[in-house]
Protein backbone atom coordinates (compact mmCIF):
# COMPACT_ATOMS: atom_id res chain seq x y z
CA UNK A 1 0.00 0.00 0.00
CA UNK A 2 1.52 3.31 -0.99
CA UNK A 3 1.27 6.23 1.41
CA UNK A 4 0.54 9.67 -0.02
CA UNK A 5 3.53 11.95 0.47
CA UNK A 6 2.76 13.78 3.69
CA UNK A 7 5.28 16.10 5.31
CA UNK A 8 6.36 15.45 8.89
CA UNK A 9 8.58 17.68 11.04
CA UNK A 10 10.65 15.65 13.53
CA UNK A 11 11.79 17.80 16.46
CA UNK A 12 14.38 16.28 18.80
CA UNK A 13 17.78 17.40 20.09
CA UNK A 14 19.19 13.86 19.88
CA UNK A 15 20.59 13.19 16.41
CA UNK A 16 20.20 9.42 16.79
CA UNK A 17 16.51 9.76 17.62
CA UNK A 18 15.94 12.01 14.62
CA UNK A 19 17.73 9.51 12.36
CA UNK A 20 15.69 6.62 13.79
CA UNK A 21 12.37 8.38 13.22
CA UNK A 22 13.46 9.57 9.79
CA UNK A 23 14.42 6.06 8.70
CA UNK A 24 11.04 4.66 9.76
CA UNK A 25 8.96 7.47 8.29
CA UNK A 26 10.84 7.79 5.01
CA UNK A 27 10.71 4.01 4.65
CA UNK A 28 6.92 4.35 4.72
CA UNK A 29 6.87 7.11 2.11
CA UNK A 30 6.65 10.22 4.26
CA UNK A 31 8.74 13.32 3.61
CA UNK A 32 10.72 14.20 6.74
CA UNK A 33 12.29 17.46 7.87
CA UNK A 34 14.30 17.74 11.10
CA UNK A 35 14.67 20.43 13.76
CA UNK A 36 16.93 20.26 16.82
CA UNK A 37 14.87 22.41 19.20
CA UNK A 38 11.63 24.33 19.47
CA UNK A 39 13.01 27.56 18.08
CA UNK A 40 14.28 25.95 14.89
CA UNK A 41 11.06 23.96 14.62
CA UNK A 42 8.91 27.08 14.85
CA UNK A 43 10.98 28.81 12.17
CA UNK A 44 10.50 25.83 9.86
CA UNK A 45 6.81 25.50 10.69
CA UNK A 46 6.19 29.14 9.85
CA UNK A 47 8.18 28.89 6.63
CA UNK A 48 6.38 25.92 5.09
CA UNK A 49 3.36 23.86 6.05
CA UNK A 50 3.68 20.40 7.56
CA UNK A 51 1.03 17.74 7.89
CA UNK A 52 2.24 16.43 11.26
CA UNK A 53 4.65 17.37 14.04
CA UNK A 54 6.60 14.78 16.01
CA UNK A 55 7.97 16.61 19.06
CA UNK A 56 10.29 15.67 21.93
CA UNK A 57 9.71 17.39 25.29
CA UNK A 58 13.16 17.97 26.77
CA UNK A 59 15.26 20.06 24.43
CA UNK A 60 17.64 22.97 25.03
CA UNK A 61 16.72 26.54 23.99
CA UNK A 62 12.99 25.79 23.72
CA UNK A 63 11.31 22.64 25.01
CA UNK A 64 8.50 20.77 23.28
CA UNK A 65 5.73 22.24 25.44
CA UNK A 66 6.83 25.80 24.64
CA UNK A 67 7.10 24.98 20.94
CA UNK A 68 3.58 23.57 20.80
CA UNK A 69 2.15 26.50 22.74
CA UNK A 70 3.78 28.92 20.28
CA UNK A 71 2.66 26.84 17.32
CA UNK A 72 -0.94 26.86 18.49
CA UNK A 73 -0.80 30.63 19.01
CA UNK A 74 0.22 31.07 15.38
CA UNK A 75 -2.03 30.30 12.47
CA UNK A 76 -1.33 26.58 12.78
CA UNK A 77 -3.95 25.36 15.23
CA UNK A 78 -5.22 22.33 13.33
CA UNK A 79 -2.07 20.47 12.29
CA UNK A 80 -1.80 17.33 14.43
CA UNK A 81 1.13 16.96 16.80
CA UNK A 82 2.52 13.92 18.59
CA UNK A 83 4.56 14.58 21.68
CA UNK A 84 7.23 12.01 22.46
CA UNK A 85 9.05 11.68 25.73
CA UNK A 86 10.89 9.34 28.04
CA UNK A 87 8.57 10.53 30.78
CA UNK A 88 5.61 8.27 31.42
CA UNK A 89 3.99 10.11 34.33
CA UNK A 90 0.36 11.14 33.82
CA UNK A 91 1.46 14.66 34.81
CA UNK A 92 3.59 14.86 31.67
CA UNK A 93 0.75 13.60 29.49
CA UNK A 94 -1.57 16.25 30.90
CA UNK A 95 0.98 19.00 30.27
CA UNK A 96 1.42 17.79 26.69
CA UNK A 97 -2.30 17.87 25.95
CA UNK A 98 -2.67 21.29 27.56
CA UNK A 99 0.19 22.57 25.36
CA UNK A 100 -1.64 21.39 22.24
CA UNK A 101 -0.56 17.81 21.56
CA UNK A 102 -3.03 15.42 19.95
CA UNK A 103 -1.21 12.32 21.15
CA UNK A 104 1.47 11.42 23.70
CA UNK A 105 3.84 8.51 23.11
CA UNK A 106 6.54 7.20 25.43
CA UNK A 107 10.00 6.38 24.06
CA UNK A 108 11.35 4.12 22.76
CA UNK A 109 8.76 3.81 20.03
CA UNK A 110 8.53 0.72 17.90
CA UNK A 111 8.30 1.35 14.14
CA UNK A 112 4.81 -0.13 13.71
CA UNK A 113 3.55 1.95 16.65
CA UNK A 114 4.98 5.17 15.22
CA UNK A 115 3.59 4.54 11.74
CA UNK A 116 0.16 3.48 12.95
CA UNK A 117 -0.23 6.59 15.08
CA UNK A 118 1.05 8.94 12.38
CA UNK A 119 -1.37 7.41 9.88
CA UNK A 120 -4.18 7.67 12.38
CA UNK A 121 -3.64 11.39 12.93
CA UNK A 122 -3.18 11.99 9.21
CA UNK A 123 -6.42 10.20 8.43
CA UNK A 124 -4.66 7.58 6.34
CA UNK A 125 -5.53 3.92 6.05
CA UNK A 126 -3.59 1.65 8.41
CA UNK A 127 -3.93 3.85 11.48
CA UNK A 128 -3.57 2.54 15.03
CA UNK A 129 -5.56 -0.62 15.52
CA UNK B 1 19.00 27.30 26.88
CA UNK B 2 22.25 28.29 25.26
CA UNK B 3 23.80 30.92 27.38
CA UNK B 4 27.30 32.21 27.08
CA UNK B 5 29.42 34.11 29.52
CA UNK B 6 29.71 37.54 28.05
CA UNK B 7 30.55 41.01 29.17
CA UNK B 8 27.58 43.33 29.44
CA UNK B 9 28.32 47.00 29.24
CA UNK B 10 24.97 48.72 29.54
CA UNK B 11 23.95 50.00 32.94
CA UNK B 12 20.72 49.87 34.86
CA UNK B 13 18.94 53.20 35.11
CA UNK B 14 18.93 55.04 38.43
CA UNK B 15 15.17 54.60 38.67
CA UNK B 16 15.61 50.84 38.41
CA UNK B 17 18.28 50.71 41.11
CA UNK B 18 16.32 50.94 44.29
CA UNK B 19 18.86 49.30 46.60
CA UNK B 20 22.55 49.51 47.41
CA UNK B 21 24.90 47.23 45.45
CA UNK B 22 26.15 45.32 48.48
CA UNK B 23 25.06 41.72 49.05
CA UNK B 24 21.99 42.58 51.10
CA UNK B 25 20.91 45.28 48.64
CA UNK B 26 21.29 42.98 45.66
CA UNK B 27 19.34 40.22 47.40
CA UNK B 28 16.52 42.69 48.04
CA UNK B 29 16.64 43.91 44.45
CA UNK B 30 16.38 40.33 43.19
CA UNK B 31 12.78 40.51 44.46
CA UNK B 32 12.05 43.86 42.79
CA UNK B 33 8.93 44.17 40.60
CA UNK B 34 11.01 45.50 37.68
CA UNK B 35 12.57 42.60 35.70
CA UNK B 36 15.44 44.80 34.49
CA UNK B 37 16.39 45.53 38.10
CA UNK B 38 16.16 41.83 38.95
CA UNK B 39 18.32 40.91 35.97
CA UNK B 40 21.05 43.35 37.02
CA UNK B 41 20.87 42.16 40.61
CA UNK B 42 21.25 38.59 39.39
CA UNK B 43 24.24 39.55 37.29
CA UNK B 44 25.95 41.52 40.07
CA UNK B 45 25.41 38.74 42.61
CA UNK B 46 27.94 36.66 40.65
CA UNK B 47 30.62 38.65 42.51
CA UNK B 48 29.37 37.29 45.84
CA UNK B 49 30.47 33.68 46.43
CA UNK B 50 27.71 33.13 48.98
CA UNK B 51 24.93 34.13 46.59
CA UNK B 52 24.15 30.68 45.15
CA UNK B 53 21.40 29.93 47.66
CA UNK B 54 19.51 33.13 47.03
CA UNK B 55 19.90 32.84 43.25
CA UNK B 56 18.61 29.27 43.27
CA UNK B 57 15.64 30.28 45.42
CA UNK B 58 14.80 33.07 42.97
CA UNK B 59 15.20 30.74 39.98
CA UNK B 60 12.40 28.54 41.24
CA UNK B 61 9.85 31.36 41.07
CA UNK B 62 11.31 33.74 38.46
CA UNK B 63 8.90 34.16 35.50
CA UNK B 64 11.13 36.33 33.27
CA UNK B 65 13.34 34.43 30.81
CA UNK B 66 16.05 37.12 30.71
CA UNK B 67 16.31 37.17 34.50
CA UNK B 68 16.51 33.38 34.57
CA UNK B 69 19.29 33.48 32.01
CA UNK B 70 21.19 36.06 34.11
CA UNK B 71 20.75 33.87 37.18
CA UNK B 72 22.10 30.83 35.34
CA UNK B 73 25.13 32.78 34.09
CA UNK B 74 25.87 33.97 37.64
CA UNK B 75 25.42 30.47 39.03
CA UNK B 76 27.93 29.03 36.56
CA UNK B 77 30.37 31.79 37.54
CA UNK B 78 29.95 30.97 41.25
CA UNK B 79 29.95 27.24 40.47
CA UNK B 80 30.28 25.94 44.03
CA UNK B 81 28.77 22.87 45.70
CA UNK B 82 25.70 24.87 46.78
CA UNK B 83 25.12 25.83 43.15
CA UNK B 84 25.26 22.22 42.02
CA UNK B 85 22.94 21.12 44.83
CA UNK B 86 20.45 23.75 43.74
CA UNK B 87 20.71 22.77 40.08
CA UNK B 88 20.15 19.12 40.98
CA UNK B 89 16.99 20.21 42.79
CA UNK B 90 15.89 21.97 39.58
CA UNK B 91 16.21 18.65 37.71
CA UNK B 92 13.26 17.46 39.80
CA UNK B 93 11.11 20.44 38.82
CA UNK B 94 7.87 19.98 36.87
CA UNK B 95 8.94 22.97 34.75
CA UNK B 96 10.60 21.51 31.64
CA UNK B 97 12.38 24.75 30.76
CA UNK B 98 13.84 25.02 34.27
CA UNK B 99 15.06 21.43 34.04
CA UNK B 100 16.69 22.10 30.67
CA UNK B 101 18.29 25.31 31.94
CA UNK B 102 19.73 23.39 34.90
CA UNK B 103 21.12 20.70 32.58
CA UNK B 104 22.80 23.35 30.42
CA UNK B 105 24.28 25.09 33.47
CA UNK B 106 25.61 21.83 34.92
CA UNK B 107 27.47 21.10 31.67
CA UNK B 108 29.64 24.14 32.44
CA UNK B 109 30.67 22.87 35.89
CA UNK B 110 32.60 19.63 35.35
CA UNK B 111 34.69 19.82 38.52
CA UNK B 112 31.77 20.44 40.87
CA UNK B 113 29.32 18.18 39.04
CA UNK B 114 31.71 15.20 38.88
CA UNK B 115 31.51 14.39 42.63
CA UNK B 116 27.70 14.13 42.47
CA UNK B 117 27.46 12.35 39.10
CA UNK B 118 27.65 8.81 40.47
CA UNK B 119 24.76 9.62 42.82
CA UNK B 120 22.68 11.11 40.00
CA UNK B 121 23.28 8.09 37.78
CA UNK B 122 22.08 5.86 40.63
CA UNK B 123 19.01 7.98 41.46
CA UNK B 124 15.81 5.94 42.00
CA UNK B 125 14.00 8.15 39.43
CA UNK B 126 14.81 7.13 35.84
CA UNK B 127 14.07 10.66 34.62
CA UNK B 128 16.82 12.01 36.89
CA UNK B 129 19.23 9.40 35.55
CA UNK B 130 18.30 10.46 32.00
CA UNK B 131 18.92 14.11 32.86
CA UNK B 132 22.29 13.11 34.37
CA UNK B 133 23.23 11.46 31.08
CA UNK B 134 22.10 14.64 29.29
CA UNK B 135 24.53 16.60 31.49
CA UNK B 136 27.34 14.29 30.35
CA UNK B 137 26.68 15.31 26.74
CA UNK B 138 29.16 18.16 26.85
CA UNK B 139 30.68 17.81 30.30
CA UNK B 140 34.41 18.03 29.73
CA UNK B 141 35.50 15.36 32.16
CA UNK B 142 37.78 12.35 31.63
CA UNK B 143 35.30 9.89 33.21
CA UNK B 144 32.41 10.58 30.80
CA UNK B 145 32.89 7.47 28.65
CA UNK B 146 33.32 5.23 31.71
CA UNK B 147 30.13 6.62 33.29
CA UNK B 148 28.24 5.94 30.05
CA UNK B 149 29.60 2.40 29.82
CA UNK B 150 28.46 1.74 33.39
CA UNK B 151 24.99 3.04 32.51
CA UNK B 152 24.52 0.80 29.48
CA UNK B 153 25.98 -2.16 31.38
CA UNK B 154 23.99 -1.84 34.58
CA UNK B 155 20.91 0.38 34.28
CA UNK B 156 17.69 -1.61 33.98
CA UNK B 157 15.66 1.22 32.42
CA UNK B 158 15.63 1.19 28.64
CA UNK B 159 15.34 4.96 28.19
CA UNK B 160 18.31 5.64 30.46
CA UNK B 161 20.35 3.18 28.37
CA UNK B 162 18.99 4.65 25.11
CA UNK B 163 20.07 8.15 26.14
CA UNK B 164 23.54 6.87 27.05
CA UNK B 165 23.87 5.03 23.73
CA UNK B 166 23.06 8.23 21.83
CA UNK B 167 25.99 9.88 23.57
CA UNK B 168 28.34 6.93 23.20
CA UNK B 169 27.75 7.32 19.48
CA UNK B 170 29.59 10.61 19.78
CA UNK B 171 32.24 10.00 22.45
CA UNK B 172 32.62 6.21 22.54
CA UNK B 173 35.93 4.48 21.85
CA UNK B 174 36.97 0.82 21.47
CA UNK B 175 36.26 0.43 25.19
CA UNK B 176 32.55 0.81 24.48
CA UNK B 177 32.32 -1.90 21.78
CA UNK B 178 31.83 -4.87 24.12
CA UNK B 179 29.29 -3.08 26.34
CA UNK B 180 27.33 -1.91 23.26
CA UNK B 181 27.16 -5.48 21.92
CA UNK B 182 26.07 -6.68 25.37
CA UNK B 183 23.36 -4.01 25.51
CA UNK B 184 21.86 -5.26 22.23
CA UNK B 185 21.69 -8.75 23.74
CA UNK B 186 20.10 -7.35 26.92
CA UNK B 187 17.29 -5.60 24.99
CA UNK B 188 16.83 -7.93 21.99
CA UNK B 189 13.27 -6.85 21.17
CA UNK B 190 13.92 -3.10 21.13
CA UNK B 191 14.46 -1.73 17.61
CA UNK B 192 15.67 1.64 18.89
CA UNK B 193 18.45 0.10 20.98
CA UNK B 194 19.60 -1.99 18.02
CA UNK B 195 19.50 1.06 15.72
CA UNK B 196 21.39 3.36 18.11
CA UNK B 197 23.94 0.74 19.21
CA UNK B 198 24.68 -0.24 15.60
CA UNK B 199 25.14 3.43 14.71
CA UNK B 200 27.55 3.92 17.62
CA UNK B 201 29.46 0.73 16.77
CA UNK B 202 29.80 1.78 13.13
CA UNK B 203 31.20 5.15 14.10
CA UNK B 204 33.66 3.67 16.59
CA UNK B 205 34.87 1.07 14.06
CA UNK B 206 35.14 3.67 11.28
CA UNK B 207 37.32 5.83 13.49
CA UNK B 208 39.31 2.89 14.87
Amino acid sequence: MSTPQKRILVVDDAATVRMYHRSILEGAGFEVTEAINGIEALEKALTRPFDLYLVDINMPKQDGYAFLRELRKQDIPQTPAIMISTESESRDRSLAYVAGANLYLVKPIKPHELLANCRLLLGLAGGAE
Amino acid sequence: MAFVKRSQTTTVGQDERGYSRDFEGLCAELEAPNPTARRWAARDLAAHPGAAQVLIARLEVEPDAAVREAIMISLTEIGDAVTVQGLVKCLRSEDASLRNEAIEAMKHLPDTVAPVMAGLLADPEPDIRIFAVNVLESLRHPDVEQWLIEVISEDAHINVCATAVDLLGEVGTEAAVGPLEALKRRFPAEPYIEFAADLALRRIRDEG
